[in-house]
C-alpha cells in the first residue's frame, strides 16, 4: 500500500492536500525566530566589547546619589510642561486620526484613497518621535510648540492605523441598513458604526495619551520642551549626575502613576461602555 | 400607498440567472410570502426591491395614491427592511435600536440632546408588544437571538413605513411569537394598507397570513409563481 493510499483509506472521496498545503507556517516562523536568535546572541556576545560593569556601577552609585532635590520646583514645572505637550498632541492627533482612519478603512473608502492614506500613516510612523522633535525644532526654534507638533506626527501614525483598523472589524452593514430607511451618512456613522467603536477608540486614544507622557519627557533632549530639557541641561553640567537622578526618579514616578489610571480607566470603559456578549 | 409593480425583473450572479421576467403587481394592505429553497434567490429579490442591490434587468415602480411614482432611489423612509442579519447596533440600547427606526425624521439635535420622550414611550409600547420590555434599557449585545430579533421587527414597526421587506422575520422565533409577529405584520397590511413582502420557510405560517405566495423555481429563473392565498375582499 503505497502513502496515496493510506491517506485515502479516511475516505475515499476525502480531498487529497498538496504538500505545502500541509505547512504550518507558524510553527516554521517560530522555528526560523529562534534559529535566528541563537545566530544574532552568538556575534553579539563574541564582539568583546565587554568592560569592567563593576567599576561601571561603583561610579553611578558615587556620582548620581543622592538624588538633588534642590530645583524641585523647576522639576514640577517642567513636568508640568511635559504633561501639557502630550495632552495637546494627544487631542489634536485623536481628532485627526477620526477623520484620517475613515479614509484608510477599506470598508469604508475606495481602495485608492485607503493605499495613498496608508502609505501616510506608516511614514509618519516609521519616523521616532526623537527625529520628529528634531525637524520641528528646526521649523520652531526650541520651544514646546515643536514638542506637540513632533507627538502629534508621531501619534497619527499610530492612531491612524488602529481606528482604521477597529473601523474595518466592524459590520458595514448595519450603517448601510441604516443608510436604506433614510439615514444621512454622518448619522449612520454616528448611530451605525460609532457606538460599536466607541469603546476601542476611547481605550487606544488614552493608551497614546500614557505613550505620549512617556514620549514628552524625552522629546526634551533634542530641545522641543518638557522635562528632557531639564534633563539635558542637568546631564551637560559636570555637576549636574545628582540632579539627573532625581529627574529621573520624578518621570518614573509620574509615568508609574499615569500607567496605573490609565490601566484602571481603561478596564472601566471596557466594562462599561462594551459588555461582553453573551453567546446563544 | 397604491401598489408596488416591477417590471421585467431580473437579477443575474455570476452569469446564472437566480429569477428574470418578473412581473408583480402588489395591491397595497398586502401580505406576500416569497417562497423557494435556500439560495433560490429570497434575499436577493429583497434586496433589490430594498435597492441595496441593482437589478440587472427591469425597473421597480412605487405607486402612491396620489398619482406618484417612485423607485428604489427615493423610496426611502417609506421603506422598512427586516434583514436576515437584523443589522443592529449592538453596543447601544434595545431601545435605541428601535428609535433608529425614525432616524430619517431625527436631526443632529436629536444626537446631541436625546430623543423625543414621546417616541420613547411609543417605542417602549413596541417593545411591550413584543414582550421585551423588560429588555428596553439592556444592551443589544446582551440579549439573545430570539429577543435581538425582535427588536430588529420593533425598529421596523415603529419605523411604521408604507412598504416593510422582511427577510425571515421570524426564523429565531418560537411558535408563539412567530404567529404573534406574523399577526401584527397581517394587521399593519389590513388596517394601514402596508404592502409587506416576507421569505418564509413554514407553510402553516404562509396560509394562515399570506395574501399571496410568489414561488421562485430554482431550475428555471423564468418559472416563478404567484398564486393567491386567500381571496382579496
Amino acid at each position: 500500500m503505497n502513502s496515496k493510499q493510506k491517506e485515502n483509506l479516511i475516505s475515499p472521496e476525502f480531498p487529497l492536500r498538496k504538500w505545502h498545503e500541509k505547512l504550518n507556517f507558524l510553527n516554521i516562523v517560530i522555528i526560523i525566530f529562534l534559529f535566528l536568535t541563537l545566530f544574532s546572541g552568538k556575534n553579539l556576545l563574541q564582539e568583546n566589547r565587554s568592560a569592567d560593569v563593576m567599576a561601571g556601577i561603583d561610579y553611578f552609585i558615587k556620582k548620581f546619589f543622592p538624588p538633588d532635590f534642590s530645583d524641585f520646583n523647576l522639576i514640577l514645572e517642567s513636568l508640568t510642561e511635559t504633561f501639557q505637550i502630550a495632552i495637546v498632541s494627544t487631542f489634536i492627533a485623536v481628532n485627526l486620526s477620526l477623520i484620517i482612519s475613515l479614509a484608510a478603512s477599506r470598508n469604508i473608502s475606495p481602495i485608492w484613497l485607503v493605499q495613498i492614506t496608508r502609505m501616510f500613516l506608516n511614514i509618519t510612523r516609521t519616523l521616532p518621535s526623537l527625529i520628529w522633535a528634531f525637524l520641528f525644532v528646526i521649523f520652531f526654534g526650541p520651544t514646546p510648540i515643536a514638542g506637540v507638533f513632533a507627538l502629534t506626527f508621531y501619534s497619527l501614525g499610530y492612531l491612524g492605523k488602529f481606528f482604521s483598523e477597529s473601523f474595518e472589524s466592524m459590520d458595514i452593514k448595519v450603517a448601510r441598513g441604516l443608510r436604506l430607511i433614510g439615514a444621512t451618512p454622518i448619522q449612520a456613522f454616528l448611530y451605525g458604526l460609532w457606538p460599536n467603536v466607541k469603546a476601542q477608540v476611547w481605550s487606544q486614544s488614552l493608551w497614546m495619551l500614557e505613550y505620549n507622557i512617556r514620549s514628552a519627557s524625552i522629546i526634551g533632549l533634542v530641545g522641543a520642551g518638557g522635562i528632557g530639557m531639564e534633563l539635558n541641561k542637568a546631564m551637560e553640567m559636570a555637576s549636574g549626575f545628582q540632579r539627573v537622578t532625581a529627574i529621573l526618579i520624578c518621570i518614573l514616578v509620574i509615568v508609574i502613576i499615569l500607567d496605573l489610571l490609565g490601566q484602571a480607566i481603561r478596564r472601566w470603559i471596557t466594562q462599561k461602555i462594551s459588555p461582553k456578549s453573551i453567546s446563544d | 400607498m397604491n401598489h408596488l409593480e416591477t417590471h421585467k425583473l431580473g437579477l443575474s450572479r455570476n452569469g446564472n440567472w437566480l429569477f428574470r421576467n418578473l412581473d408583480l403587481k402588489i395591491p397595497s394592505g398586502s401580505l406576500v410570502a416569497i417562497l423557494g429553497p435556500s439560495g433560490v434567490g429570497k434575499s436577493s429579490l429583497l434586496s433589490c426591491l430594498s435597492g441595496s442591490e441593482i437589478q440587472t434587468e427591469g425597473k421597480i415602480e412605487f405607486h402612491f395614491k396620489n398619482g406618484k411614482v417612485r423607485t428604489t432611489e427615493n423610496i426611502n423612509p417609506e421603506l422598512g427592511i427586516i434583514f436576515q442579519s437584523l443589522r443592529l447596533t449592538e453596543h447601544v440600547t434595545v431601545l435605541e435600536n428601535v428609535l433608529y427606526g425614525k432616524i430619517a425624521k431625527y436631526g443632529i439635535k436629536q444626537s446631541i440632546f436625546g430623543f423625543p420622550e414621546q417616541d420613547m414611550k411609543h417605542a417602549y409600547q413596541i417593545l411591550k408588544d413584543l414582550g421585551i420590555a423588560h429588555l428596553a434599557h439592556k444592551w443589544t449585545s446582551q440579549t439573545s437571538g430570539g429577543e435581538k430579533q425582535r427588536t430588529a421587527i420593533a425598529r421596523t414597526l415603529f419605523q411604521s413605513p408604507k412598504i416593510i421587506l422582511a427577510d425571515e422575520p421570524v426564523s429565531n422565533l418560537d411558535t408563539y411569537y412567530s404567529g404573534r409577529v406574523m399577526g401584527l405584520l397581517r394587521n399593519l397590511a389590513n388596517q394601514e394598507g402596508k404592502i409587506i413582502m416576507t421569505a418564509l420557510h413554514d407553510p402553516q405560517l404562509v396560509s394562515r397570513f399570506a395574501d399571496f405566495a410568489l414561488s421562485l423555481n430554482p431550475e428555471d429563473p423564468e418559472g416563478w409563481n404567484l398564486r393567491e392565498v386567500r381571496p382579496k375582499v
